[in-house]
């Protein structure tokens, strides 16, 4: 196995050429820290993106930045703090749940396997935020798709397709994403003692209010709920959310972490069992739980998204389905692919648009599904 | 005029069999006397007429695909259609193609406050979504001007934007899911009642594919809680320049309006005389809007007002009544309208570009106006930097509508120069269909045709629109069966 560390898009070209004319195929891989996510690959070659790194353009004023794949969500992150700005998707960091060390994720990696973190309640998930990109197909062309604005309908929404596609479209080598600015004020508070079902429900109260909260999560017992804006502002939703969870309100310290926490699976994935990673309609999340018996979760995005340790060898995905539910098993599902099946219509559209980019299959193929 | 593809006389002279076994198929749904088919000749790119082969009506899921997979076996293209209020010619019709319209699937499905969702059909209005559920303090955030018309799916084709899309998004960020048929008439869901979180973005991808992938049958929408307060600005400017800096300083300050809306003195004046909304005597005004929490607005009224003053702005008015408010709104929807008194005939451009380069693009596009010897006034989505230039003129006069599609041209070109876009929220169709070389590299364009082929192999979906070429998809196994098969009238799907 040869690795081809890569340093600009021209490289990713040629690697990509070579790879074609001699058939190996290759993974694609940033800082590694999500390799374990989805099946196994078996890749003939390895296409190294780490040094593909850096921010090529950052303009506040048009709350746009565009950095090359592999720059760490931390360093971007920096960037926008120093600017008052932020990602509006929060970025989940689950490297660590595959063993990597915590915040060394890339932007490329994050947006491959849609680490969507607590802010996507309010701001939408990360295929809301990725406005264009540059990658290499599998014809050994580079091309872009989208734009460098925030409101574009010129063409296909191709950055939509690349967001959690894991990589199996291609390598991005730069992406272009809009940035928020950030609050004046946040405060996340915790309402406590509360059984699955009121704390699913009064996420959900929030939710539907105006309150615009930014982070509505539950784990063991206790709901979490952030707030943001000026201080007047702020006063109202504090008052209007004590109206709503007609519990004692108390104020987190570390509110910022404590969504970070919920939004990589760290808060959970201590626990003995297979590990998994649940959207479900919010409105049938205590439902699922009750069927499911997790060993351990918790629930971000006002019950939209789950994090669950269950018992090895239960079904997860059929009892999901019951609910309208789509799961990925992250870890020991062992009696379930890592992705579920598609039904047959859809299956052959995702293996016909996987063809489509990438024909000869040489990118992380099998990552999702046999071929794909 | 931009060119139409040449129509396929074999199909034409085989129109009375593709109008029987429409009949067979959707049974009462199917225009086919010239007559009626005048009335679905085109869209909102009026400058462009050309009636369909046949108009099919559809009531069900089933009947969509059965049209669907007639057509396909049979080789006839495809023409999606909503209300035809495509601004950019999507719904354009073939003389060899059947239409498909939608305008009988308008039912509201299913109300789930629970889930903060509306299941509905594709052809019930945009505005519908909101009144269905304003009952229960909820909307439908995305607000084209034309939403008392436009329908949802055809929304979802376009991925539609409108008045309130800087805080709120555009069609794609609130859409939950699909029901679509494949042009062979397949059907499969794409996201639910939540988005899929697994395998490829599929509901991403169909949003905004103008027609050319397949057609939403059914939709699922994200609603909203009705901001409890809402407060509305109107701020003049002797200055262009200055209006553009006081758009950049709010977006600098971290304010995210729910509107910012520019209009320039043209536009003002037009309006005034269409409408009489009391706009003042300048050369710009912004209509701002903030939604949200008493408090929260009360903040960003204050600090907004703050910085127009500061940016030169002779006049900050804020309406005093919901009267008030639905007068300067009142005016803003109608300048479409309003310009239209002015001349016969009207193109709206749609380009985006990055606000910084505000300034430079409305100087040069004053110019170009001279140069072109062509009215136009300028409104536009300042916040997010989404241009509608309006230019009039009269398709009788020789030459005009040449000139009038040059200017809106280059007007494109000049956004995608200082790093824009072609189209914001219209759509490329058919009127920025040869531009797309502008924005994107044989490579890109070829990417984008390869997905198309993924879908549609046999290119039958909404052909002629957004890629200046056709190109034949040569991917093997999907051999297309030609309409060579027509022939053979005895074959008992006729």
């Amino acid at each position: 196995m040869a690795t081809s560390r890569v340093s600009n898009e021209a490289d990713v070209v040629e690697v990509v050429r070579a790879a074609r004319e001699s058939n190996r195929t290759l993974e694609i891989v940033g800082h590694g820290t999500k390799r374990g996510f989805g099946r196994p690959v078996t890749c003939a070659d390895m296409l190294d993106l780490s040094d593909l790194r850096g921010i090529v353009t950052y303009e506040p004023d048009e709350m746009i930045i565009t950095a090359r794949a592999a720059t760490p969500v931390a360093e971007i992150e920096a960037a926008l703090a120093e600017k008052n700005q932020r990602l509006g998707f929060e970025p989940g960091d689950c490297g660590p749940l595959f063993g990597a060390p915590a915040s060394s994720a890339t932007i490329g990696g994050v947006l491959s396997a849609s680490c969507d973190g607590s802010a996507a309640v309010r701001y939408g998930r990360c295929r809301d935020h990725l406005l264009g990109f540059r990658a290499v197909n599998g014809f050994g062309e580079a091309y872009k798709g989208g734009g460098k604005v925030v409101k574009n309908v010129t063409g296909f929404d191709l950055p939509k397709l690349f967001c959690g596609a894991m990589g199996t479209l291609g390598p991005l080598t730069e992406v272009t994403l809009r940035v928020f600015p950030k609050a004046q004020l946040s405060q996340t508070f915790a309402v406590g003692n509360l059984s699955p079902r009121e704390g699913l429900s009064l996420l959900r109260r929030v939710w539907s209010s105006p309150l615009e909260s930014t982070g509505l999560a539950f784990h063991d017992g206790t709901a979490f709920i952030r707030v943001e804006g000026s201080r007047s502002a702020l006063d109202e939703k504090i008052a209007l959310l004590r109206a709503l969870s007609a519990k004692d309100l108390q104020q987190m310290e570390d509110g910022d972490e404590i969504f970070r926490n919920i939004a990589s699976g760290k808060l959970i994935a201590g626990a003995e069992g297979s590990l998994w990673r649940i959207h479900v309609p919010p409105a049938s999340a205590a439902q699922l739980v009750s069927e499911l018996q997790p060993i351990s979760w918790c629930a971000d995005i006002a019950g939209a998204l789950f994090w669950a340790v269950c018992n090895s060898g239960q079904p997860v995905p059929a009892i999901g389905r019951h609910f309208g539910a789509r799961t990925i098993s992250l870890r020991g599902g062992d009696h379930s692919p890592p992705f579920e099946p598609e039904d047959p219509v859809r299956a052959e559209l995702t293996r016909r648009i996987k063809a489509a980019f990438d024909p000869l299959r040489l990118f992380n193929a099998g990552r999702m599904w046999e071929g794909v | 005029m931009i060119a139409l593809p040449q129509p396929d006389p074999e199909i034409i002279r085989q129109r009375e069999k593709i109008v029987a076994a429409l009949k067979r198929l959707v049974p009462g749904g199917v225009i086919s006397e010239p007559a009626g088919l005048t009335a679905y000749d085109g869209d909102a790119l009026t400058a462009y007429r050309q009636a369909p082969l046949a108009c099919v009506l559809p009531k069900t899921k089933d009947e969509v695909s059965a049209v669907l997979a007639f057509a396909h076996e049979a080789g006839v293209p495809i023409v999606p259609r909503g209300a035809g209020t495509s601004l950019s010619g999507g719904a354009l019709p073939r003389a060899d193609g059947i239409l498909l319209g939608f305008g009988r699937m308008a039912r509201i499905l299913e109300i789930d406050l629970e889930n903060l969702c509306v299941v509905a059909e594709p052809g019930g209005t945009n505005a519908a979504l909101t009144r269905a559920v304003e009952g229960h303090g909820f909307y439908y955030a995305p607000d084209p001007s034309s939403q008392i018309a436009c329908t949802i799916g055809g929304n979802i084709a376009e991925n539609s934007g409108g008045l309130h899309c800087l805080k709120y998004g555009i069609t794609t960020h609130n859409l939950l899911g699909v029901e679509f048929a494949l042009p062979d008439g397949a059907r499969v869901r794409f996201g639910g009642k939540t988005q899929d979180g697994d395998g490829l973005d599929l509901l991403g991808i169909v949003c905004g594919s103008e027609g050319l992938l397949g057609a939403v049958v059914e939709a699922t929408v994200r609603i909203l809680p009705k901001p409890p307060v809402t407060r509305t600005l109107l701020v003049a400017f002797h200055s262009v320049p200055d209006s553009g800096t006081c758009v950049a300083n709010i977006i600098a300050a971290g304010i995210i309006p729910a509107a910012m809306e520019f209009m320039d003195r043209r536009c003002i004046e037009a309006i005034e005389l269409y409408c009489a909304p009391g706009y003042p005597n300048a050369e710009a005004i912004l209509i701002i809007e903030v939604d949200g929490l008493a408090a929260e607005v009360a903040d960003g009224v204050a600090r907004i007002s703050e910085i127009a003053r500061a940016s030169g702005a002779h006049e900050v008015r804020e309406a005093a009544d919901e009267r008030e408010r639905h007068a300067l709104w009142k005016g803003r929807k109608a300048a479409f309208s309003a310009m239209g008194r002015l001349a016969p005939d009207m193109l709206c451009m749609d380009g985006t570009i990055p606000r910084r380069a505000l300034h430079a693009v409305l100087a040069r596009m004053a110019e170009m106006a001279e140069e072109y010897g062509l009215g136009f006034c300028n409104v536009f989505h300042a916040g997010d930097g989404n241009l509608h230039p309006l230019i009039i003129f009269d398709v009788m006069k020789p030459g005009e509508l040449e000139r009038a599609e040059a200017f809106g041209a280059e007007i494109l070109r000049l956004c995608v120069s200082v790093g824009g876009v072609l189209t914001g929220e219209h759509g490329v169709g058919v009127e920025k269909r040869d531009l797309m070389p502008e924005m994107f590299s044989e490579a890109d364009l070829a990417q984008q045709q390869r997905l198309k082929c993924a879908f549609d192999a046999g290119g039958l979906l909404n052909p002629g629109k957004v890629f200046p070429t056709l190109s034949a998809c040569i991917e093997q196994g999907h051999a297309h069966v030609k309409r060579g098969q027509m022939r053979h009238a005895e074959l008992p799907r006729f």
